[in-house]
């Protein structure tokens, strides 16, 4: 009897009440395998418990463990396989299903067998793998194949282009095969299976070559070097072969259970590898002592199913891309193995936003579960074709990878056969949709630009053209500007640094720092005293740079800063000394524009004075008072600087006064905490 | 290099002995593809021009079922034997003479006994020795060959027509016969294989019409003919008396007298009926393999089924394209209905299911004269290397060049194709923005007797992984009631501009609201532009985008896009400019003027002049974005094609792909190709950096290479050399359909050293013509009129 693996075969049997007896029989024949477990459990008596346990386990998980798929080496095809006996080959760049492989075998069988037409779930495969054939004849048309291993031992070859099976090796792999490889060449194939023997097959006839026991327990996973001299097989232990001669070169233990994948770099010169429930992907090198512990380990999130690398060791940095069980992909780079190992993975995932709404279709929830790389752009972003989705309806997808972007990715629920509900508020959005197209008659273009003449006919240019004869370089660049440049003449200036792009956020900063102080309010000093003392003396002094870039640049009548500013000063006068750099130059300013200020005062005074004389004499004459009041607020406003600006004086002297001698400032500080 | 888009349709395919392939004629291949997947197997290379005949040997039994053999003819003048499996030529004879259609009876009526040395074929040909003395000679010849020799003589003649004729023969291979006009001649193939002396006997079937298709019964004496007015006629035992054997012969004499019911002028016929089913012309017939029904078909697009004895019918309706050929399978169940629009559809049998279909590009709509060559019907994605193109039933075809494999197809305009309807709605123009996100299509709605006209532009935007497009605006009449000349997408920004032949030219913005999602967005006009009521007749934007060329009938005027500023005004052409395009990042511009006096120049936009000019007329200019190379397609003069030293380099090429280097007037290197009227170029700047050139031609097919590469100039210089006359190997496909020019630089260097001035007139003046400085060129009527006076004066020194 053959060993039965497949699950939805074994869903059925279990469907059937009269087949559970058979059922328990076949469970004592079950292979080591990752679905032991549950399978296992089914012995026991809590029979039914586990039943729905192993049904619910398989609804509500996302898991492609079960799904095998196989990029086709022109990454055009998908051949996808869900464990129920049949093939799907997906055109990756329609999004369709171009065939479809089921009873392929059994085709072939019906005369051996007189039962025949047992259907394709009677054949459940193992593993997959697209190579295309090298010919002797250098043909545009390279023939490829689907090699494919059964849970019965055989291992197929389809010839996909022609539908057709290609040949086939019977019980090749007693107790099911387990991996199939082959170089990028395809020279020959390799077959691992259960039996712990590896088979070369030709892959033009599906001759048996060579056949060896690589080891005492069962292959779980093999592969070939792409150029095709070593063979590394894995069981719980890894070995790599020689092609030519078969020898063991290296043995790479460490690795608890049974190897699930196994693959090569680029250049071979490591090997990548990870077991059945490992959370991690360990990479060995290959041109080392014979018996060596992992050089390096990627931890993944959750067990991967799926590795794939691009890139050499020496010059264009190692990528690894793997597939995590739940459908999510992981991408690592670095330069050698050191940084790889330090590298944290980026991860690519579908959007899980409609988790609770994809829920209820059986627990099929989109996942990515093919990926394949196909070219470096620049040091740590590679290409890579993904397939995503369900697996009822995937998209194919090519994307940029960048290492340390996180990439999610949107789910398309095309696919899904939608409850009736549903179905309805869906065709209503498809309606809306319809609905969306803008439709601009006529008079669309009533609020378009109209065009701005520079040049206003031929003449005018002709006129100018004998100039640039003239001077061809100048016109050169000048024209070269028009076309080039934007029309902003800010962004120039701001590019050549005549132009300062600061002042805008500054200003911004300073009104933050004064945010809390109003100005404007005329507070008595003694209450200005208190609010200047609460400040922390690092915020005060924040708050005098703005309050005098303020007054540099007229943001605010001196009148309402001047109290502020003479009252942070004198009540924060060690910390503001303490800030000695910048504070010399702030004080500096302060002074200068005191200074500035004062000199202007004198003439300002004559002015007014002056002003005053004609207005009155003015108004003596005419008695116009309209012209008075404006004078007035002439005046007004003269004054106003008048007095800002003998105050200043007064406060500035104060202020170098404290700078000069620290003891009066001392006494003043004492003073101003006794009245306290 | 990638070719692909090949007719799938110039030649009947057919099935293997197993019916799981079927071999389809491709230009110079026969693709093999397996009729369960659809897929292509293998083809079978080695015809240096393109394949017209294929048959099969038939298997006479089960056990000969696996037997791959097949004959091909071709236009290169050479019958090839083929085992398809391998696949691997077994047998090349020459006939020397193009070959249009071939028969071997004996394959059909004595498969058992086949005996290669007797294998004689009755070929269709055209005497290309009588080519060029005049047009009234006949020279399409139907001629007996023996295949059995490898060097054919020139055969007996059997017939000769204006035309080279399809020969068709009966599926018991006792008789073949082709049409003529109103005539059907038929043959009786002479039993007993190939004696020489046995010459087939003639008879003739006439009718009133042009017969345009027929066939015959597989097992009785009856042939079915179509017509051109879309009737079928069904003429029973024809030839009881002319082609009757030495046993029938006293039958036949007996019959003589009777009045034949329907047959005309006493042809040998016994009865003639008549169906009427079809409207238009009848392409497709053929009977069943067991002779009970007749399959019909037209340019309808609707297979119709024919029970013989009853005159019942069935359809397979809406196949949406003229049908060109039915043919059935060894296999019951399977039969394929070729299409005119490039589809093989395989067909379930008896009910009439299309399980499958293989298809191509699909060949472009024909368009109403006052449309051709105004309308861009092709535009190119460059980073993912797909071409948009419009198809005949208003759809435009998204198609991978470089997988050879269409994507989708959207349908441009709400209404049904039904082949053989008057057109009413034209699609004019398509346009992809440079990331390939954006599509813009032009239709107009054709006025029925002055009245109706309607102008329309839509935008159509895809997301990025749902390869299908949606619409997302409509404008009506953009232009008021001009049509729409040109539209060119921003490289950057989601802006493009149409230009009308009302004269004026409008920009469109995409406002993506904020407060909407994505999808919602819609395309607005931005800015309207005019130059002095002239014509915009073409527009390109700059490679950064800031700045919008628009040609305005013969001036370029140079616009800020954004600003809608009117920048410059470039000088004056000859001629309207029809093409605008933008030199990578230089500041060259290059226009491109056909009527009446075809001009391509290339305008420097920072000194604002003429920088070089030639006397082309040019079908599509396309520029690569980073470099400043660009690539143009010319039709190359007849005169000058036509002369002797230069047909061996064209061999019946009409054009030709120049690549210059930004202001260098000599073109790096120069490629002649097929059908180059209609024909659309572009680079195709995909992954690894690496710049390739597609060109598509008129009737869809294409090729896509790498300008750069080295092989392709060492086998220009073969090429030229005539060291490779005929490609025996059938290796040099590329050059066996495009081959190359020479590269002129080397020419011109030789002549260079020689002659001191450009201006004395040497052998070759049309080499020097062009070489040094701008400056001294002479004014460019003059340019032109010397540059083809050289032409001219050449080829007659030749001739004398």
């Amino acid at each position: 009897k053959k060993p039965l693996k497949n699950p939805n075969l074994l869903r059925l049997l279990i469907a059937s009440p009269s087949l559970f007896s058979s059922l328990l029989f076949r469970l004592q024949s079950l292979t080591p395998g990752e679905t032991e477990e549950s399978y296992i459990c089914l012995t026991s008596a809590s029979f039914t418990v586990c039943l729905c346990e192993l049904f619910q386990g398989k609804m509500n998980l996302v898991n492609i463990r079960d799904v095998l798929t196989s990029f086709s080496p022109a990454l055009d095809y998908l051949a996808l396989s869900t464990g129920d006996g049949r093939i799907k080959i997906w055109d990756t760049v329609k999004g369709q299903v171009q065939t479809e492989f089921a009873d392929i075998a059994s085709v072939e069988e019906t005369n051996i067998y007189t039962s025949g037409g047992k259907g394709h779930l009677s054949v459940d495969y193992t593993c997959m793998k697209w190579l295309s054939l090298e010919r002797k004849k250098k043909r545009k048309l390279g023939t490829s194949i689907l090699v494919l291993g059964t849970g019965g031992g055989d291992v197929l070859a389809l010839d996909v282009a022609s539908g057709q099976l290609k040949w086939r090796i019977s019980d090749c792999h007693p107790g099911g095969v387990n991996a199939v490889s082959s170089s990028t060449k395809a020279s020959c194939i390799y077959s691992g299976g259960a039996d712990g023997m590896v088979c070369e097959i030709d892959p033009h006839s599906g001759n048996l070559i060579r056949k060896f026991k690589a080891s005492t327990k069962a292959v779980s996973s093999l592969s070939v070097s792409p150029d095709g001299k070593i063979l590394a097989t894995a069981s719980a232990q890894l070995k790599t072969f020689k092609c030519s001669d078969l020898k063991k070169i290296q043995k790479f233990t460490g690795h608890p259970g049974g190897v699930r994948c196994v693959a090569f770099t680029e250049d071979g010169k490591f090997i990548l590898s990870s077991a059945v429930g490992e959370k991690y992907i360990a990479v060995w090198k290959t041109d080392g002592a014979k018996k060596q512990s992992a050089s390096c380990v990627l931890a993944l999130e959750h067990p991967p199913v799926f590795v794939d690398s691009w890139g050499e060791t020496d010059e264009k940095g190692l990528y690894v891309l793997a597939i995590s069980e739940v459908g999510v992909c992981y991408f690592w780079y670095g330069s050698n193995v050191e940084e790889l190992s330090n590298a944290k993975p980026t991860k690519v995932a579908l959007a899980t936003e409609d988790y609770s709404s994809l829920k209820q279709h059986k627990g099929s929830l989109p996942t990515i579960f093919a990926a394949k790389l196909q070219g470096v752009l620049k040091p740590g972003s590679a290409n890579a074709f993904i397939a995503s989705g369900l697996l009822v309806k995937p998209s194919f997808q090519k994307m940029v990878l960048q290492f340390g972007n996180d990439l999610v990715l949107n789910a398309s629920k095309s696919g899904i056969l939608l409850p009736i509900a549903q179905s309805a508020s869906k065709s209503k959005k498809g309606q809306a949709s319809v609905n969306r197209v803008t439709t601009l008659d006529r008079a669309h273009a009533e609020d378009a630009l109209l065009p701005i003449a520079r040049v206003a006919d031929l003449h005018e240019k002709k006129s100018v053209q004998p100039q640039s004869s003239d001077k061809d370089t100048d016109m050169v660049d000048q024209s070269q500007a028009d076309y080039v440049e934007t029309f902003s003449m800010e962004d120039k200036l701001r590019s050549l640094g005549i132009l300062k792009g600061t002042d805008e956020p500054s200003s911004l900063s300073y009104a933050s720092v004064i945010d809390g102080i109003d100005l404007e309010a005329h507070l008595p000093p003694k209450k200005l005293k208190s609010a200047v003392l609460s400040m922390a003396p690092s915020t005060a002094f924040k708050t005098l740079e703005a309050l005098v870039a303020m007054w540099q640049t007229r943001g605010c009548g001196g009148r309402y800063l001047l109290p502020w500013i003479y009252s942070i000063m004198v009540n924060h006068r060690h910390y503001i000394m303490s800030q000695e750099p910048k504070n010399q130059q702030l004080l500096n300013t302060l002074h200068k524009i005191t200074k500035c200020r004062g000199t202007g005062l004198q003439p300002l005074l004559q002015l007014s004075g002056r002003l005053h004389l004609v207005t009155a004499q003015i108004n003596k004459a005419a008695g116009n008072e309209t012209q008075t009041t404006l004078h007035e607020q002439d005046i007004d406003e003269s004054e106003d600087e008048e007095e800002e600006d003998v105050e200043e004086h007064f406060y500035g002297e104060k202020d170098n006064d404290s700078e000069l001698s620290s003891d009066d400032g001392k006494d003043e500080d004492n003073t101003l905490m006794e009245e306290i | 290099m990638i070719r692909g888009g090949r007719s799938y349709v110039t030649s009947p395919p057919s099935f293997s002995n197993d019916a799981k392939k079927l071999l389809v004629c491709t230009g110079n291949n026969v693709s093999v593809f397996s009729a369960a997947t659809g897929l292509q197997i293998t083809s079978l290379e080695g015809h240096t021009a393109p394949v017209t005949t294929l048959i099969v040997v038939p298997a006479s039994s089960a056990a000969q079922k696996i037997l791959c053999y097949c004959w091909t003819a071709s236009l290169d003048g050479t019958i090839r034997h083929w085992d398809f499996s391998g696949p691997e030529l077994l047998k090349t004879v020459d006939a020397q003479v193009p070959i249009y259609s071939m028969v071997i009876p004996c394959l059909l009526s004595e498969p058992q006994q086949l005996d290669s040395s007797k294998l004689v074929a009755y070929v269709s040909v055209e005497d290309t020795s009588l080519v060029k003395e005049g047009s009234k000679e006949l020279r399409g010849h139907i001629r007996r060959f023996n295949l059995a020799k490898e060097r054919l003589p020139r055969g007996d003649t059997l017939k000769e027509t204006e035309e080279p004729k399809s020969i068709v023969i009966s599926p018991s291979g006792e008789f073949f016969g082709i049409r003529h006009k109103c005539k059907i001649h038929v043959w009786g193939v002479p039993s007993g294989g190939g004696s020489r002396n046995a010459l087939a006997k003639k008879m003739t079937l006439h009718h009133t019409k042009v017969i345009n298709a027929f066939a015959f019964h597989p097992t009785e004496r009856i042939i079915a003919a179509g017509d051109v007015t879309g009737r079928v006629l069904i003429w029973r035992s024809f030839g009881n008396r002319k082609l009757a054997l030495a046993s029938q012969k006293k039958n036949a004499r007996s019959m003589v007298d009777l009045d034949n019911p329907g047959v005309r002028d006493g042809d040998d016929a016994e009865s003639c009926t008549t169906w009427h089913w079809h409207s238009a012309e009848v392409n497709v017939l053929n009977f069943s393999s067991d002779g009970a029904y007749l399959y019909s078909g037209g340019r309808e697009g609707v297979l119709v089924v024919w029970q013989l004895v009853t005159g019942k019918k069935k359809f397979l309706p809406r196949i949406g394209s003229p049908l060109l050929y039915f043919i059935w399978s060894p296999e019951p169940t399977l039969s394929s209905v070729v299409c005119a629009d490039n589809q093989i559809h395989l067909l379930k049998m008896p009910s009439m299911e299309i399980s499958r279909t293989i298809s191509g590009i699909k060949p472009p709509p024909s368009l109403p004269k006052m449309y051709e060559g105004l309308s861009s019907t092709v535009a190119f994605d460059r980073s993912s290397g797909i071409a948009a193109l419009c198809t005949e039933n208003y759809c435009v075809q998204l198609y991978n060049l470089l997988n050879d494999r269409g994507i989708s197809e959207v349908q441009v305009c709400e209404r049904n194709h039904q082949p053989g309807d008057e057109i009413t709605v034209v699609v004019t123009a398509v346009a992809l923005s440079l990331d390939g996100s954006v599509m813009s299509t032009t239709e107009v709605k054709l006025p029925e007797d002055g009245i109706g006209g309607l102008v329309s532009l839509k935008f159509w935007e895809s997301e990025p992984d749902n390869k299908t497009f949606t619409l997302s605006t409509i404008v009506y009449e953009p232009h008021k009631d001009a049509g729409v000349s040109a539209i060119a997408f921003h490289p950057t920004r989601s802006m493009a501009v149409s230009t009308s032949f009302g004269g004026d030219f409008k920009i469109w913005v995409c406002n993506s609201d904020k407060s909407q999602t994505e999808k919602d967005s819609s395309w607005i006009c931005h800015a309207v532009g005019s130059y002095k009521k002239k014509p915009m007749t073409a527009a390109a934007f700059s490679g950064d985008g800031t700045v919008l060329a628009v040609a305005a009938e013969n001036v370029i005027t140079l616009w800020n896009p954004v600003k809608n500023m009117l920048l410059s005004v470039l000088g004056v052409t000859l001629t309207p400019i029809t093409k605008l395009c933008f030199v990578g990042k230089s500041e060259f511009l290059v226009a491109a003027s056909n009527f009446p006096k075809p001009e391509l120049s290339v305008w420097n936009t920072s000194k604002l002049s003429l920088s070089w000019s030639y006397g082309l007329r040019i079908e599509a200019v396309t520029s690569a974005v980073d470099s400043s190379t660009f690539a143009v397609l010319a039709l190359v003069p007849k005169t000058f094609r036509k002369s002797k030293s230069k047909k061996n380099i064209f061999r019946g090429r009409d054009g030709a792909i120049l690549l210059f280097n930004g202001s260098d007037p000599k073109p790096v290197s120069i490629w002649t190709v097929m059908k180059a009227q209609g024909g659309s170029i572009s680079f195709l700047e995909g992954d690894k950096s690496q710049l390739r050139l597609a060109f598509v031609n008129g009737s869809h097919e294409y090729v896509v290479f790498d300008p750069s590469s080295d092989d392709t100039h060492e086998r220009s210089a073969i090429d030229y050399e005539g060291l490779v006359g005929e490609e025996e190997t059938g290796d040099f496909g590329y050059t066996s359909l495009y081959g190359q020019l020479p590269d002129y630089d080397k020419k011109r260097k030789e002549d260079a050293e020689s002659l001191a001035t450009p201006f004395i007139s040497s052998e070759r003046p049309w080499e020097t013509i062009f070489s040094g400085s701008t400056l001294n060129f002479p004014p460019l009527q003059k340019l032109c009129g010397e540059f083809f006076e050289s032409l001219m004066e050449k080829s007659n020194s030749v001739v004398e």
